[in-house]
């Protein structure tokens, strides 16, 4: 215990202010997680230095575009990252449990409690397999008996809505988007996890669909006290689900704070740009294009300095020099800005 | 639908419209019967205007769009009319059909992953349709290409002329295809779900592009979206599809601000918003989508529409067609006229 | 725990499939097991391939046919339409015919023999190289490398001057050559595999890599495989016919395809029917195998295709 203590003194002396919304009895501890890849002799960095927290029964919602490392950050949360020519570094600590310190029956143990749901559910199914086999994959590896395993894959199906009955010698291939998406969200219910990351869970859902699966992914939470962890690039999603938001722009987070905060008052210009590229369906006023020239933006080679500052209209010299760090902002979130807005996000009524 | 074709919704125009389905319906023959795709879809497009198609998937959006432009899949069976320009294009062969379209509308295809081919530089793809359609020289084609590579905001248009597809990123993807579909300025291009498979920044990178460049050159524009949100602001009118029928057609203000159809109102009801607080229950459809191989008669929606009375189970209902004629709807019980949706409430509010 | 209210969308249970089978069912898919009926050469290749297997394993039992060694009619005959004459007799006045039969037994059984051993044995190494890549990759891809660029004759040569000359030589020998193949194409399927969502599903919940791999992967696999075999079966007959023709093959005087023509090349000038046969024999197993081979692709190409 002490040394967890010393470990958290010394990092809060690089970042004291970011204590704060890093607490010690979170369920999920994530320090400065990195991952790198070597690919035809050069390094990628996917994750460069995140850290965060999650409670129990807490959803953190993670966004970004492609190249963000969202992706890959809830990956590497599950050990899910291919081990060849991949650097991990960083901490990983679940519920007091340093994960990469944990023997390999120590894993199989943890296995249960952290499960995920991936973005296309037919391709996160194995098409030669019974969907029932599939939903009592993990019971079975856990060595649970038939007869139980069975009940349990129906009382995990009975909470997403469907039945054992129904699946009964079918394939994946035989349900539509929607149902498979709730065969996944069963197959992970089954091992009774505390933990659930979802990538992208609705992303190829229309949206009717997207409509129960996330009220679904919400009951489940709430009953059951899970934990969320729900990367997505779609911002309406996560504002929806999320209590605490986390907005990461290559490999960093750059602004991190609760979903209120950062809808409202977004600090960071990138979180701006995202929240104002995000089709919305309000036909009152007719859009005006903006600038339509573009730039080659290289992810091999970051810029120096803020990353974003290439793209950043706040961008000044100093931005080149020096990285931001997270600090506080205002209305309580955290944000890696020299220049960080402090204005309402436009179109949010000032609070009276 | 049985609304005389004759009465233009709007000021009669001079020009006969760009655009214009009439009746126009497909079926696909399989082993289980005909599979009806598309059911009397009509509507047009006059120039300058841009229309939104929307529905999920499995409405027919994308197969109304390939058939108009001439490239349904072999052994889909079309009836109805298509005039481009006021040339009626269904009664020409498939060729010549092929040829006109063509030359005349522009298409962009969803994925730019896989829709530009790999082995052909970039230059050389744009060149392609205006050699073919317009018969230009190959220095001609050339000075054509890049030009149009600069205008959809390619930087050193001149050098990545001669690049190939996969040194682009996917946004850049897109452009190049954009500037393909532009090679024989065409009347009208076509997007079909052309910013589904980007980021959400270059999303809106490339739709104000396609807005620049149908305002610049003056063309139509048809935007294909499951994505109500991307309609919302950019389109003149809207046309809604569900289950192959349209459901609702009209001026895109209206329909957002006072949709008629139900399932306009419940698709709108159902988007997650940026505005509602964190853990906001959304309002779902019950139900899935039409069996395309047994449609029921009547209204496609009707088994999962909350105010479904008998007569929706069991006829298709009729057109109805506003006081100003713009607004059009297939609904026996339709939402009242002027009740407006929560969210154009806070839209009006807002703005 | 409490249990959450299923969310109010479901339609019954039955209902609930139904749409999904109905529009599975229209677009039209060979997943269900059909007679090759679409084409007759299909049918053909399926029919010929039963009858030689059944031919060849029960030739005692063929009412009316001589024994192979059994010479019973005039030397070098032409053939005829009676059963023992089909094919004419050889040199010895063996009926050509029972010898084909025969030989199609010895033919069949070493192929076989040898394809199982092969795939067994290439799928395994195809499976580990690549599951584990790096140096087990590496060694699997030079062997395999090395096996293709060698002619069959010198590999059976060298077995010969190790362990002799038999069925059993030539048994390992065609078997060592076809694995780097099996290995090839299974190391392939499973590299294609290994970044599938169901292979990280699966590890999320705890699998071993010996689990992933014959749960999650080997089923997939199964249809490649499966689709090949019958083409490189065909090979290994015309490999081990060339072999008997030159003389390298299982020993005289039991019959093979390969040796029957070699006995008769002397002959050909004066009876060229007598390599009649033999060659029938083999032209029609590797087009049946071959034209199989086409039509497993084919149907296992459908199969497992999503809406």
């Amino acid at each position: 215990m002490s040394d967890k203590v010393s470990r958290k003194t010394a990092r809060s002396a690089e970042t004291p202010a970011l204590d704060v919304f890093l607490h010690d009895d979170a369920l999920l501890k994530v320090r400065d997680l990195s991952v790198r890849y070597r690919r035809g002799g050069k390094t990628f960095v996917a994750v460069d230095g995140v850290s965060f927290d999650v409670a129990p029964g807490e959803t953190l919602g993670l966004v970004g575009e492609s190249g963000s490392g969202k992706t890959t950050i809830g990956r590497a949360l599950l050990k899910l990252l291919p081990k060849a020519d991949t650097t991990i570094g960083g901490e990983v600590v679940y519920d007091g449990m340093d994960v990469a310190a944990l023997s390999a029956s120590g894993l199989r143990a943890i296995r249960s409690k952290l499960q995920m749901i991936f973005q296309d559910p037919v391709s996160s199914f194995n098409p030669r397999r019974k969907v029932q086999d599939i939903v009592g994959e993990g019971l079975e590896i856990q060595g649970v008996g038939r007869a139980e395993r069975l009940g349990r894959v129906n009382r995990a199906l009975n909470d997403v809505g469907m039945s054992l009955q129904m699946v009964e010698g079918r394939r994946p291939h035989q349900f539509s988007g929607g149902q498979c998406q709730r065969i996944a969200i069963a197959r992970a219910l089954a091992v009774e996890p505390e933990l659930m990351v979802c990538d992208e869970p609705v992303a190829s859902l229309d949206v009717s669909v997207q409509a129960h699966v996330i009220n679904l992914l919400q009951d489940i939470r709430k009953n059951r006290k899970l934990a969320l962890i729900f990367i997505s690039h779609d911002l309406a999603v996560v504002r929806n689900v999320s209590d605490k938001v986390a907005v990461l722009y290559m490999g960093k987070i750059v602004e991190i704070g609760t979903g209120d905060a950062i809808y409202e008052r977004p600090a960071h210009p990138y979180t701006r740009m995202l929240l104002e590229a995000v089709p919305v369906p309000d036909a009152s006023h007719k859009i005006v294009p903006g600038p339509i020239a573009t730039q080659a933006v290289s992810r091999a080679m970051p810029p120096s300095g803020c990353r974003f500052r290439l793209r950043c209209p706040r961008a000044q010299s100093v931005c080149a020099e020096l990285e931001p760090k997270l600090s506080p902002m205002p209305s309580g979130q955290f944000a890696a800005c020299h220049f960080p807005h402090d204005e309402l996000a436009p179109g949010i009524l000032a609070a009276v | 639908m049985n609304l005389p074709t004759n009465t233009t919704p709007d000021l009669a125009p001079v020009q006969p419209p760009i655009l214009d389905c009439r009746d126009l319906s497909c079926h696909f023959r399989s082993p289980l019967g005909p599979l009806r795709v598309l059911h009397n879809v009509s509507f047009r497009i006059s120039r300058r205007t841009t229309l939104g198609i929307v529905g999920e998937s499995g409405a027919g959006k994308s197969m109304l769009v390939k058939t108009i432009m001439g490239i349904a899949p072999d052994g889909m069976q079309i009836s109805g009319r298509i005039l481009a320009g006021g040339t009626d294009v269904s009664a020409l062969n498939e060729a010549r059909r092929r040829a006109f379209l063509g030359r005349k509308f522009g298409m962009v295809f969803q994925n730019p992953m896989t829709s530009l081919n790999p082995f052909v530089r970039v230059g050389r793809l744009v060149e392609e349709a205006s050699r073919f359609h317009l018969g230009l020289g190959k220095a001609q084609a050339k000075a054509l290409a890049i030009e149009l590579l600069a205008s959809v905001g390619i930087p050193d248009a001149a050098e990545c002329y001669s690049h190939y597809p996969h040194q682009f990123s996917g946004g850049m993807k897109q452009r190049i295809m954009i500037a393909t579909a532009l090679a024989c300025q065409p009347d009208l291009l076509i997007a079909d779900e052309a910013t589904t498979a980007l980021d959400v920044t270059v999303q809106k990178e490339i739709l104000d592009l396609l807005q620049v460049i149908q305002h610049e050159r003056q063309m139509s524009m048809i935007l294909v979206t499951h994505n109500l949100g991307i309609v919302a602001g950019r389109t003149d009118e809207i046309l809604v599809l569900y289950g192959g029928h349209v459901v609702e057609y009209g001026p895109t203000e209206t329909v957002f601000s006072n949709p008629r159809h139900r399932y306009t109102e419940a698709l709108l009801s159902a988007m997650p918003r940026m505005d509602q607080p964190a853990h906001t229950k959304l309002r779902t459809i019950p139900g899935r989508p039409p069996d395309l191989a047994n449609p029921a008669p009547g209204c496609p929606f009707a088994p999962r529409c909350p105010a479904a009375e008998v007569r929706c189970h069991a006829s298709m209902p009729p057109m109805t067609v506003s006081a100003d004629g713009r607004h059009r709807f297939a609904c026996y019980v339709p939402v009242e006229a002027g009740a407006a949706t929560a969210a154009a409430d806070e839209g009006r509010a807002r703005s | 725990m409490s249990r959450v209210q299923p969310t109010q969308t479901d339609l019954a249970p039955e209902e609930a499939v139904t749409l999904a089978e109905t529009v599975n069912a229209a677009i039209p898919k060979t997943a269900r097991f059909r007679m090759p009926s679409s084409h007759p050469m299909e049918w053909f290749a399926f029919v010929f391939l039963a009858v030689l297997i059944v031919a060849s394993v029960f030739v005692e039992f063929i009412p009316g046919l001589v024994r192979a060694s059994f010479p019973y009619g005039d030397f070098s005959q032409a053939p005829q339409w009676s059963l023992n004459g089909l094919f004419g007799t050889d040199a010895l006045g063996r009926s050509i015919l029972s010898r084909v039969l025969y030989g199609a037994r010895t033919t069949l059984a070493i192929v076989s023999v040898a394809t199982l051993i092969s795939l067994v044995i290439g799928m395994v190494l195809g499976m580990l190289a690549g599951f584990y890549r790096g140096p087990v990759e590496r060694i699997v891809d030079l062997y395999a490398n090395s096996m293709a660029s060698l002619p069959p004759i010198l590999v059976i040569l060298a077995l010969i001057s190790v362990i002799g000359n038999s069925v059993f030589t030539m048994i390992l020998a065609l078997g060592l050559l076809d694995i780097g193949t099996y290995a090839r194409i299974a190391k392939g399927g499973v590299i294609a595999q290994n970044d599938r969502d169901y292979v990280l599903a699966a590890r999320a919940m705890g699998a071993s890599d010996g689990r992933l791999l014959v749960r999650e992967i080997l089923p997939n696999l199964v249809p490649a495989l499966t689709a090949i075999v019958p083409p490189l079966m065909a090979g290994l007959i015309i490999t081990e016919g060339s072999l008997s023709f030159l003389g390298y093959g299982i020993p005289a005087p039991a019959p093979s395809w390969g040796g029957m023509i070699a006995s008769s090349t002397d002959l050909l000038s004066r009876f060229p029917l007598l390599i009649f046969g033999p060659i029938v024999a083999i032209v029609l197993t590797v087009y049946s195998l071959n034209t199989v081979g086409d039509y497993l692709a084919r149907r296992m190409s459908h199969r497992g295709r999503e809406l």
